[in-house]
């Protein structure tokens, strides 16, 4: 008996939210994913609990929050990241093809992978809520609620996991509501919401407004310009260049962003169109197109959230295992990670961080820097490539699945044999490749940006998401609108 | 053109995929309960948080 049987009835029975029956009008679509990103907002600023908040410790997530959503001691505390490590190892299992599942034809198979996909989830925020909760000092549960509720500290901590638990079950329907009912997808909007928020607070934010906040770029050239604020030398000396475009005045940090838009946008342009015909519709003409950043720039969050694992596990590791060796990792009183294996694990996330010749913040030696900048670049290059070939291969964009679909809506390649194998060996002369290319230059662009520093410390594969997310919303939005004017397009995009 | 590569499974960072097959055991949820339900949680911990 396969594990398919043996799973089948926990797998077919997980609760999922109801299809909408018919078509959902455009103006409808907008409304739902507008009301749960208002739902999201509000559930990040609501605090968990028992959460003891004087000593607040820092994030678990840390320089990866931008990418994983949700708020450090809010509810949605785990963000989406319970939900992009289930994708990992489904990704793993479906790339090596071990599950078996034939998710292209056969729909027993495909409510098997539905299920698969949220009992997964609901692991993943067990294995990574628990020990945030129960095994490190950084969310920690409030003495004076535990003396009131007369069930000590673990008893708090328990209230906290299931508060933890619940924000994570919940970021899973809101994504599924978004998908089946909204615009886009629910794990798509939260990245966008958090970054551009981020990025908004990085250009505008100003301390006279709220003192807690430190001022944003218009607020600091402003302060420059009228010379309210002190440069540490004449913007001649090499302490006053640095400062303006490494320190306050951040040009450096702008140039980047505006770049990353610009390439991204740029790429999304870039294909290779294989042309198409119809094979008895004379004149019926079309392109498929084979686009540079094929595989979208989505498996990078899958490389990313491998390195925010790595770093979760180190951390865990320090506060439970008091002899941890310094070449394993040695952690800072903020809880951050200063040398040994995991330090060189951890991706650079700022000038700061590795510009051994500018300033004299960086500790480690030249060398030492050097290494871990290559130990980034490899695994976001490396695992850039990889992560976008099982996610061509597991979302049925690879050759055999498009070929399928060309045959399918009887269009043929002129010049060959209206055939899916035939259709399949002119794929396999793109796909592959152009999957390869574009998930190494969506990895190299993403430690580049890092290193350069992004407005608002969004992090360079934040803003790489953010911007070719909106840029598919778009298209998606666009093609939404054609349907509602035409609905005869309904039926040629095959969505209903 | 269909058959391109929006095939309406995919959708824009769907990293969660949703097919149109469901089982008739599974239990399903409108969406409004589920906003609802969610909405009452985190008005539940402002409350417990306030008092």
């Amino acid at each position: 008996m396969s594990w398919k049987e043996t799973a089948e009835p926990v797998l077919t029975r997980m609760p999922t939210v109801a299809r909408p029956e018919g078509h959902v009008p455009f103006k409808r679509k907008l409304l739902w994913t507008a009301g749960i990103l208002v739902m999201y907002f509000f559930l990040t600023n609501v605090t968990l609990y028992g959460l003891q908040t004087t000593t607040q410790g820092g994030d678990f997530y840390g320089q990866f929050r931008s990418i994983l959503a949700g708020a450090s001691g809010s509810i949605l505390q785990l963000g989406i990241g319970p939900i992009v490590t289930a994708s990992i190892v489904l990704q793993l299992l479906g790339g090596a093809d071990l599950l078996g599942l034939d998710t292209e034809n056969d729909p027993r198979d495909q409510v098997l992978y539905q299920g698969l996909q949220k009992l997964l989830v609901v692991v993943m925020i067990i294995l990574t809520g628990a020990p945030m909760v129960f095994a490190s000092p950084l969310l920690s549960a409030d003495p004076q609620v535990a003396q009131q509720l007369g069930i000590g500290g673990r008893g708090v901590e328990g209230l906290l996991f299931a508060q933890i638990f619940v924000g994570g079950i919940l970021i899973l329907f809101m994504d599924e509501i978004v998908s089946k009912w909204g615009v886009g997808s629910g794990v798509g909007l939260f990245i966008i919401a958090g970054v551009s928020q981020r990025l908004v607070g990085g250009l505008f934010s100003w301390s006279g407004l709220t003192p807690t906040a430190s001022d944003g770029f218009v607020a600091v050239w402003i302060g420059i310009i009228t010379g309210s604020a002190e440069l540490p030398g004449s913007p001649l000396t090499a302490d006053g260049l640095s400062a303006i475009f490494l320190g306050q005045g951040m040009i450096l940090a702008m140039i980047t962003t505006v770049l990353i838009f610009v390439v991204v946008v740029y790429a999304e342009s870039v294909r290779v169109e294989i042309p198409l015909s119809h094979a008895r519709v004379k004149g019926a003409r079309g392109k498929f197109p084979v686009k540079l950043i094929y595989a979208s720039v989505l498996p990078m969050i899958l490389v990313r959230a491998l390195q925010a694992n790595l770093q979760f596990l180190g951390q865990i590791l320090h506060s439970q295992w008091g002899g941890m060796p310094a070449w394993l990792g040695d952690y800072g009183n903020q809880g951050q990670v200063t040398e040994g294996l995991f330090w060189y694990l951890k991706p650079i996330q700022s000038p700061e961080e590795w510009m051994w010749f500018v300033g004299a913040t960086v500790t480690a030696e030249w060398w030492q820097v050097l290494l871990r900048i290559g130990v980034d670049l490899t695994f976001m290059i490396v695992g850039g490539a990889i992560f976008a070939i099982f996610w061509v291969e597991t979302t049925g964009m690879g050759p055999e699945a498009t070929a399928q679909q060309i045959q399918n809506s009887g269009m043929q390649i002129p010049g060959f044999r209206r055939n899916p194998q035939v259709i399949e060996k002119v794929m396999e002369r793109y796909i592959p490749q152009v999957t390869v290319i574009g998930g190494a230059l969506v990895g190299l662009l993403a430690v580049m940006a890092n290193m350069l520093g992004t407005i608002g410390q969004v992090s360079g594969t934040g803003l790489l998401l953010t911007v070719s997310i909106t840029y598919k919303l778009y298209e998606e939005i666009a093609e939404e609108q054609l349907m509602e004017m035409h609905p005869m397009m309904r039926q040629m995009f095959g969505s209903e | 053109m269909s058959g391109s590569d929006s095939g309406g499974l995919m959708s824009s960072a769907g990293l969660v995929r949703y097919f149109d097959a469901e089982d008739r055991n599974a239990i399903r949820m409108d969406p409004r309960t589920v906003v609802a339900a969610g909405m009452l949680f985190g008005v539940l911990i402002l409350v417990l948080r306030a008092l």
